[in-house]
């Protein structure tokens, strides 16, 4: 059964609370505070492993970019006044988070029969961040995370 | 008994997924098969022949090849869940009953030769099945190597599946 990851992917992640909550794109973004993107990368075909029952290991990657308003505030050492920039960032780090709780569970998206998931990591243990995006207002930070889902392909395995 | 031509358009490369080892055996009353070379990458069967060359003194060279020794490595060989092979070998390893390394049958399938329903094989009785070392870094591997006896009996199977049937060659 061919299934369209893409779909799968978006639908699996629409579970993570952080981004169940606040809007998702998909390779397009309204860049605006708490706004989420997914983004599809190449995987170079080079980096496939093929085994010699006709299985292939492949990866789907993509990249996660979130967008969070960014505060013009200096750190202060005061108890019951936490920095919004650092607020933010936890957020950020929870989704890495999810991820690895997701694949500790090995819970994964539905690739479908001819797919079976084997792993599903971020490539980073934290968000990357990737400067401001000063053209809204209010200025927004700019956070990545880019996930690695390594996956099993049987569509051409020989013995069924 | 007539050479059967390739199931290959002229010039085509045979894909290494035809080449297939099955491993035989059996469990209390029940026969269990598994097919070898699940995640390895690159598995060849070694003939390790005995060759002998002698030289006349007109400076002609006759070679005989008086015998093989055929074994096939997989290497990496992963701890798979559902693998029965795996199961067995572990258990085996476990008890270090070696003598029941030699209780194999090898099938060789040429799927390259044929037609869908009939592909031709080699069945090998009495084969040996060694596992190697075990360990690993992220994952386990049991290297294996399977020894093929050639006690053979030529025939073919009907489905490239665990519940072939083999036929003898008349």
């Amino acid at each position: 059964m061919t299934v369209d990851k893409n779909s799968a992917v978006i639908e699996y992640f629409l579970n993570c609370p952080v981004i169940l909550e606040n809007p998702l794109y998909f390779n397009f973004i309204n860049a605006e505070d708490n706004t989420n993107q997914i983004v599809t990368q190449t995987t170079e075909r080079y980096a496939e492993r093929k085994y010699v029952d006709g299985s292939v290991l492949k990866t789907y990657t993509f990249t996660l970019i979130i967008h969070k308003s960014v505060a013009d505030i200096p750190i202060v050492k005061v108890s019951g006044y936490p920095n919004e920039n650092m607020l933010d960032i936890s957020d950020v780090q929870a989704i890495i988070d999810w991820i690895s709780t997701q694949d500790d569970a090995h819970t994964y998206p539905d690739f479908g029969t001819d797919c079976i998931i084997e792993s599903m990591s971020t490539t980073t243990d934290t968000p990357s961040f990737d400067g401001i995006d000063d053209e809204p207002s209010p200025a927004l930070a700019v956070y990545s995370i880019t996930v690695e889902i390594k996956y099993l392909d049987i569509s051409k395995q020989i013995w069924r | 008994m007539a050479v059967s031509p390739f199931n290959l358009a002229d010039g085509q490369r045979a894909e290494r997924k035809l080449l297939i080892t099955v491993a035989e055996w059996t469990e209390g009353s029940t026969q269990v098969r598994e097919l070898l070379g699940r995640r390895t990458e690159d598995s060849s069967i070694d003939y390790n022949p005995d060759i002998e060359t002698t030289t006349d003194i007109l400076g002609n060279n006759y070679t005989d090849m008086n015998r093989t020794q055929p074994q096939q490595d997989f290497d990496p060989y992963t701890i798979l869940g559902g693998s029965k092979l795996g199961a067995k070998l572990n258990d085996i390893r476990r008890r270090n009953a070696l003598s029941e390394l030699n209780q194999f049958t090898v099938y060789i399938i040429t799927a390259f030769v044929g037609t869908s329903g009939s592909y031709e094989a080699e069945k090998h009785v009495d084969c040996t099945i060694t596992y190697n070392s075990i360990g690993g870094d992220s994952t386990v591997n049991m290297p294996i190597s399977v020894y093929f006896s050639n006690k053979i009996t030529l025939g073919t199977v009907d489905k490239l599946a665990d519940d072939f049937t083999f036929t003898e060659a008349s």
